[in-house]
């Protein structure tokens, strides 16, 4: 509509003018990200049968989607959102009840999960997006606060602060196993997916507006990119990957509750924190971070946990204190830099 | 009417409460451009030293403010001037900074107390004071009259000490404030060491009214942020208006709407006036974009 010619014109000519370039395309990202997938396939492979192991890489699979799902916006939009666990929420509640409801199976629930996911975000951003840094992340920390409000509030559809649990029904079609394997491939999965969707943003035109607007938003403007419009097309698909998410904790977990869903810490910062180790705003930096902070994380709270309550969170607080100190671009970052350096 | 008056009572008292925690991190924020989500936690070890003060020497709680505020001012020169000191320009990485402040400060209280609740006994606290038709408790009047000392106090010290100016210019133009012999560096300190402080009497006041547990701040800091948002940033007044606002509202939606819905109708509020007018009902427009720009 509004848009200058300018910036339409190029798009004829994009994958041309890309290789004359030697700017790199999403296919030419495609066999390290094949290759990365395929080692941590072996890694599942040959933990078969450690429940234990088989436990802690399908939540670092998780965490690596989510937080890559994080990064979209979190990262490459430099929209520091800590809200993000309102669409993890949102994704997990209408998975289970369109399954206990309605007997949808989940697998197919995870569409409109993620449809209805990328929905709120929308209605959410569209506002709030108004707003900028510190401001946008205490909004979108308060949303958390009205969501565990509502969620609490909704029981008909949350179970309230009693929680909601998905029954033992054994079969593939209800997404529930014995063997915890099959959850371990299914995140897996997951993350094999926002791993595309990372390289594919990463490589488009979107993702070059919104690292341009994430830099400098009004110099964006001024150079013909439509900011709220690209901020909430990431927003959307940041989401929706997220939804996606949410429907497969909780059909992995079976049980849950708006307070723990909805926590702060464990997810909406988490998927944050992941990415800032990682490094935000790169393909690989959050599966860097999850396949780091995870079993980290459940190492201390094996080894601290029951000693001293809460010594695994003052450990990963003062991880995160240092790491916004020292690690600012994170292990991406830093391994760039040691590369520049040679 | 009578019940009308009820609620309005409740919600200017509960203003107070969140006036007298908000002031500090208006501060904060006002003059360094900080967004300080570890305010909370200092309010909580506020009162846990609070606690800790009345048990050691057997006095009535309030004395402990004696002690609380200097240790919590000295508490935030630290935190400033050995963290923030160094993310003065990078607002993504001071959300980082101050929310790892917060898991460590509520955790480490998590270890040492284990997880056992206290509370802060007082006779203060068994007085109730009839206001007309209405009954309030005296400790609650206490933190309400002390909301209005403190911020009345903050305001006369800005406007009228050399220091408080010193303070207001390296608020408006760091740079210029450079230029007029203002030693920005210790400007900083002293800031975010007085809005420790005044964390930590909030907390000295707040402790014989609540249940002390090592996730207390957070029940603070999102009402504290709607009332500096709201209030206005930077702007001592409009904290202290904004904490009423917000008071009121929760008392109201509370009763009128549903007490389970008083955080969603208090948030969506908020969210409202930061989208509508990010500056806040009583701050400067363009506030906002300040507290954004690099400031080299």
């Amino acid at each position: 509509m509004n848009r200058p010619d300018a910036v339409t014109l190029p798009r004829l000519a994009g994958s041309a003018v890309r290789q004359a370039s030697g700017v790199p395309g999403f296919w030419d990202g495609l066999p390290l990200l094949a290759l990365v997938l395929g080692v941590l396939a072996g890694g599942v492979g040959l933990a078969v049968g450690d429940t234990f192991t088989l436990n802690i890489l399908g939540t670092a699979f998780l965490f690596a989607g989510l937080s890559s799902a994080w990064n979209l916006i979190g990262g490459f939009g430099g929209q520091f959102s800590l809200g993000h666990s309102v669409f993890f929420a949102v994704g997990a509640y209408t998975t289970a009840n369109l399954y206990l409801k309605l007997g949808v199976s989940p697998w197919l629930a995870l569409v409109p999960a993620a449809a209805l996911a990328a929905a709120v975000a929308v209605a959410i951003s569209w506002p709030v997006f108004r707003l900028r840094g510190p401001f946008f992340a205490i909004a979108t920390m308060a949303l958390t606060e009205v969501a565990l409000a509502i969620g609490n509030y909704w029981e008909s559809m949350t179970g309230g602060t009693r929680g909601m649990s998905i029954p033992f029904r054994l079969g593939a079609g209800n997404m529930i196993f014995r063997d915890r394997v099959s959850y371990t491939w299914i995140m897996w999965g997951f993350m094999a997916l926002c791993l595309i969707v990372s390289l594919w943003l990463a490589r488009s035109r979107l993702g070059y507006y919104l690292r341009a607007l994430r830099d400098n938003e009004q110099a964006a403007g001024a150079a013909g990119i439509d900011v709220l419009r690209a901020k909430l097309l990431g927003m959307a698909i940041s989401a929706a990957l997220t939804g996606v998410g949410g429907g497969l904790f909780l059909f992995s977990t079976r049980v849950t509750d708006p307070t723990s869903i909805l926590s702060l810490f464990e997810f909406g910062v988490k998927f944050a924190l992941i990415a800032l180790i990682g490094g935000m705003g790169t393909v690989y930096g959050p599966l860097l971070g999850a396949l780091l902070l995870i079993p980290l994380e459940s190492w201390l709270r094996a080894e601290l946990g029951g000693v001293l309550p809460g010594a695994n969170i003052i450990v990963l607080s003062i991880v995160l204190i240092l790491a916004s100190l020292f690690l600012k671009r994170g292990i991406m970052g830093a391994l760039q830099a040691l590369r520049v350096a040679r | 009417m009578a019940d009308l008056l009820q609620i309005v009572a409740v919600g200017v008292l509960l203003g107070g409460t969140y006036a007298v925690v908000s002031v500090g991190l208006n501060l904060i924020f006002g003059v360094i451009r900080v967004v300080n989500f570890a305010q909370g936690e200092f309010v909580m070890l506020g009162m846990y030293g609070t606690f800790a003060a009345s048990v050691a020497t057997g006095l009535d709680p309030y004395w402990a403010a004696i002690v609380v505020v200097p240790a919590m001012f000295v508490l935030g020169a630290l935190v400033q001037f050995l963290l923030l000191r160094h993310l003065q320009t990078e607002p993504a990485m001071q959300i980082f900074a101050t929310f790892g402040l917060l898991l460590l400060l509520q955790n480490i209280v998590l270890a040492i107390s284990r997880g056992t609740a206290y509370s802060v006994t007082t006779p203060v606290a068994q007085v109730s004071v009839g206001l007309g038709p209405v009954q309030v408790g005296l400790s609650r009047l206490i933190v309400l009259i002390a909301a209005l000392l403190v911020a009345g106090g903050l305001w006369l010290w800005l406007q009228r000490t050399m220091l408080g100016r010193a303070v207001r210019a390296v608020a408006q133009d760091r740079r210029a404030a450079t230029l007029m012999g203002v030693d920005t560096g210790r400007v900083y300190m002293l800031t975010f060491g007085i809005g420790a402080a005044l964390a930590g009497l909030a907390g000295c006041l707040l402790a014989p009214l609540y249940t002390l547990s090592p996730q207390i701040g957070t029940n603070f800091i999102l009402p504290a942020f709607a009332v500096v948002v709201l209030g206005g940033l930077g702007s001592v007044g409009g904290a202290t208006v904004g904490g009423f606002i917000v008071g009121l509202t929760e008392a109201l939606a509370g009763y009128y709407i549903d007490p389970a819905l008083k955080h969603a109708v208090l948030f969506a509020v908020f969210i409202a006036v930061l989208v509508i007018r990010p500056a806040g009902l009583f701050g400067q427009v363009g506030a906002e974009e300040v507290g954004l720009r690099e400031q080299a």
